[in-house]
């Protein structure tokens, strides 16, 4: 039978087995309640939501469709509904009296479509007067039908793939790994004529690093420019074949996926003596390992993301770099997940002025900011990429229009491949999608000359190759 | 007439303040309750309190936040800044506090009290209108979101029948019957219906952001409950 035929996404044939889904739910959710914190939001949220509508006007799934499910206080009236009649005393008393709502098969179906509609961006709640956040309860209710085993495949099978398979999501083995990093290396020899390397396994290192893995396969650029960081910097870092993936789709639909990857994080840098989780670029790793101190308790490692450490090492002056900057115009796409609280918004800006000549913003930016539209583990389901990067895509695609930028830098494996796809989509083929790192690599100076410049004649073909014009 | 006036300004409006006082109070003893749990639970104790504190701020005065929607945001702000005002410092209210309690406060000149009531009649069914004119909130509305508002303008509209008696149709003693009797079920519904928010709305920023931070073992122990520990992903 085919897996797609109930929601818009493929799940497991196991999910279409489950009997009594309503009680599995519920059971679920006292469950959920009881351990977690998520109660009190619940409680709050269902005794005092005002129902005003200004959430509608700041989604930009809802702005593209005008379909009332995806106004977002709607969306979490889906749940609250449910909190509502089954654990709120007012609510078992009037169905006791009064019969009305009760949880069917049909409604958990409902559920299952509507909160993968949603990518979690939280933009919307910074427009809730009474402090709704419509992410969270979309996080909540994910987790929920989870327990009822309707996870979307793509997402499934990555975190088996990471916890009970080779051990992260992309299933690269380690020698795998190794060739790459070696031919990163050679690389990096090729280009730049500088000789940096992974180093890996190296005990008692400050930073052990994990990327998002798909890094490895994807973005070359990407992690040679954060090879390049730590070499010009002579930062301590090394990454751990037990664990090199910083990947976390629970995040996207079960905290207790959540809680056991990122607890593998932990352990890798124990069992390496290590000091701190550096991580790659990467939205939703970096906000999972956020989590860090939540699991890893008072010995739980600092957790530094690779902006923060690129441009504290600008800022120190240790990052040497070539007079020629990048002089096509350059756009920054905001992760949600990096930006939305406001954690890390300007030090990716102040390390692109400093190496670009022509860098302009996205209106709105920063907390503001439109999601990629792949938010929320949405990104790897390919089978919805039309709903992407049309609806979901649309209000991106604008943005990224008017900036008229060549180049559209995303720190995040996730917003650049969701990127990229809405350019293919939208005839904006003339746009570039690049990680910060990618652009960094280019002007960072090693203090030997690049074989163009050894070489004079092959000038013009490096300059291409490093993407660097004078 | 008299005597039913008397009544429900006497024991009935003393009986539902009271209501109104422990219903809110409850709320805001559950609210902390969960808030001094959630806290105690969470693994990561580093809150960024500051964030929340200017959220909190941010909403309570929300100058900033008009431009979203702005014609309704201004309708609400003004709605809100009027029926906070005109109860608390009437004159005529501050005089019945004071005789009845020897209770009194600086009292709102009459000229700006009755702007502020008109105001409030007009905003309450501007917004009832708005909500209607709006597909994406006419599709998010419950009963109470139409009829609280309209609830709420009828005190203010019978009081200012009350104060101008010469504008007044009816007499003024229905007027004043009908100004003390919807104040009090007002009063009385505060605590039931999302009217509640006048004391939750400060707490709701950090009661969000603790949601996200997560007890270190919460999800293993939800593992356990569903007896799924050892269940292959």
């Amino acid at each position: 039978m085919d897996t797609k035929t109930k929601y818009s996404y493929y799940v497991e044939q196991k999910a279409l087995e489950v009997t009594d889904r309503p009680r599995k739910f519920l059971e679920a959710f006292a469950a959920v309640l009881e351990h977690s914190n998520y109660s009190l939001a619940l409680d709050t949220y269902a005794r005092l939501s005002a129902k005003c509508g200004r959430c509608a006007a700041s989604c930009q799934l809802y702005e593209a469709t005008q379909d009332p499910r995806d106004i977002p206080c709607h969306r979490s009236e889906l749940l609250l509904r449910v909190y509502r009649r089954y654990f709120m005393p007012s609510g078992t008393l009037k169905a006791r009296v009064l019969g009305g709502f009760r949880l069917t098969d049909e409604y958990i179906d409902q559920m299952a479509e509507e909160y993968y509609r949603c990518t979690a961006c939280r933009r919307c709640k910074a427009s809730c007067p009474v402090g709704i956040d419509h992410g969270l309860v979309t996080h909540l209710a994910r987790w929920l039908l989870a327990e009822v085993d309707v996870i979307p495949k793509a997402l499934l099978v990555s975190v088996r793939e990471q916890l009970e398979g080779v051990g992260n999501t992309s299933a690269i083995p380690v020698p795998a790994l190794v060739d790459t990093c070696e031919f990163l290396e050679e690389e990096l020899q090729d280009i730049y004529n500088v000789d940096i390397k992974f180093p890996f396994d190296v005990e008692g290192a400050e930073y052990v690093f994990f990327p998002a893995v798909s890094d490895f396969l994807l973005e070359a650029d990407t992690l040679m420019g954060n090879a390049a960081v730590m070499h010009v910097t002579g930062g301590s870092w090394t990454i751990g074949t037990g664990n090199y993936d910083g990947i976390n789709y629970g995040l996207f639909y079960s905290d207790r996926m959540l809680e056991r990857i990122v607890n593998n994080v932990i352990g890798e840098v124990h069992r390496l003596k290590g000091q701190k989780v550096l991580v790659g670029e990467c939205g939703h790793a970096t906000r999972s390992a956020w989590y860090v101190p939540t699991f890893g308790g008072p010995d739980a490692p600092p957790v530094v993301n690779c902006l923060q450490y690129a441009h504290q090492m600008l800022e120190a002056g240790k990052i040497p770099l070539r007079a020629e900057r990048i002089q096509e115009r350059v756009t920054y796409h905001d992760p949600c997940n990096i930006a939305r609280a406001g954690r890390i918004t300007e030090e990716p800006r102040e390390i692109l002025k400093a190496i670009c000549s022509d860098f302009v913003e996205m209106t709105p930016n920063r907390t503001e900011n439109y999601c990629c539209g792949g938010g929320g583990g949405t990104v790897s389901i390919d089978e919805i990429r039309a709903f992407r990067t049309g609806p979901m895509g649309k209000r991106k695609a604008q943005q990224i229009r008017e900036t008229g930028a060549k180049y559209l830098v995303s720190p995040c494996a996730n917003c650049k491949k969701q990127l990229r796809e809405i350019c293919e989509d939208n005839d904006l083929d003339d746009v570039e999608v690049v990680g910060l790192h990618d652009l960094l690599l280019r002007v960072i100076d090693f203090g030997v000359p690049t074989p163009d410049q050894v070489t004079a004649p092959a000038s013009e073909e490096r300059t291409q190759e490093t993407g660097v014009s004078c | 007439m008299d005597t039913w006036i008397q009544w429900l300004r006497g024991p009935v409006f003393w009986a539902a303040l009271t209501f109104m006082i422990l219903g809110l109070a409850r709320h805001v003893a559950m609210t902390f309750w969960g808030i001094a749990r959630a806290a105690r639970q969470a693994g990561d104790k580093t809150f960024p309190y500051g964030k929340v504190l200017a959220a909190t701020i941010q909403w309570l005065f929300p100058a900033s936040h008009l431009k979203n929607r702005l014609l309704f945001s201004l309708t609400s702000l003004v709605f809100h800044v009027a029926i906070i005002l005109v109860p608390i410092f009437l004159a005529g209210h501050i005089a019945l506090w004071q005789r009845g309690l020897g209770l009194s406060w600086p009292a709102l000149p009459n000229g700006i009290a009755t702007a502020l009531t008109v105001a409030a009649v007009a905003t309450a069914v501007a917004l009832v209108i708005q909500r209607l004119a709006s597909r994406d909130t006419r599709v998010l509305s419950r009963f109470q979101d139409y009829a609280l508002p309209l609830l709420v303008a009828v005190p203010f509209a019978s009081g200012f029948l009350v104060m101008h008696p010469a504008w007044s149709p009816f007499s003024r003693d229905a007027a004043l019957l009908t100004h003390v009797l919807s104040a009090d079920v007002l009063l009385f519904l505060i605590p039931l219906t999302k009217l509640n928010h006048m004391v939750l709305l400060p707490t709701t920023q950090l009661v969000s952001e603790l949601a996200w931070h997560f007890p270190p073992d919460a999800g293993s122990k939800v593992a356990v409950t569903l007896e799924k520990v050892n269940e292959p992903i």
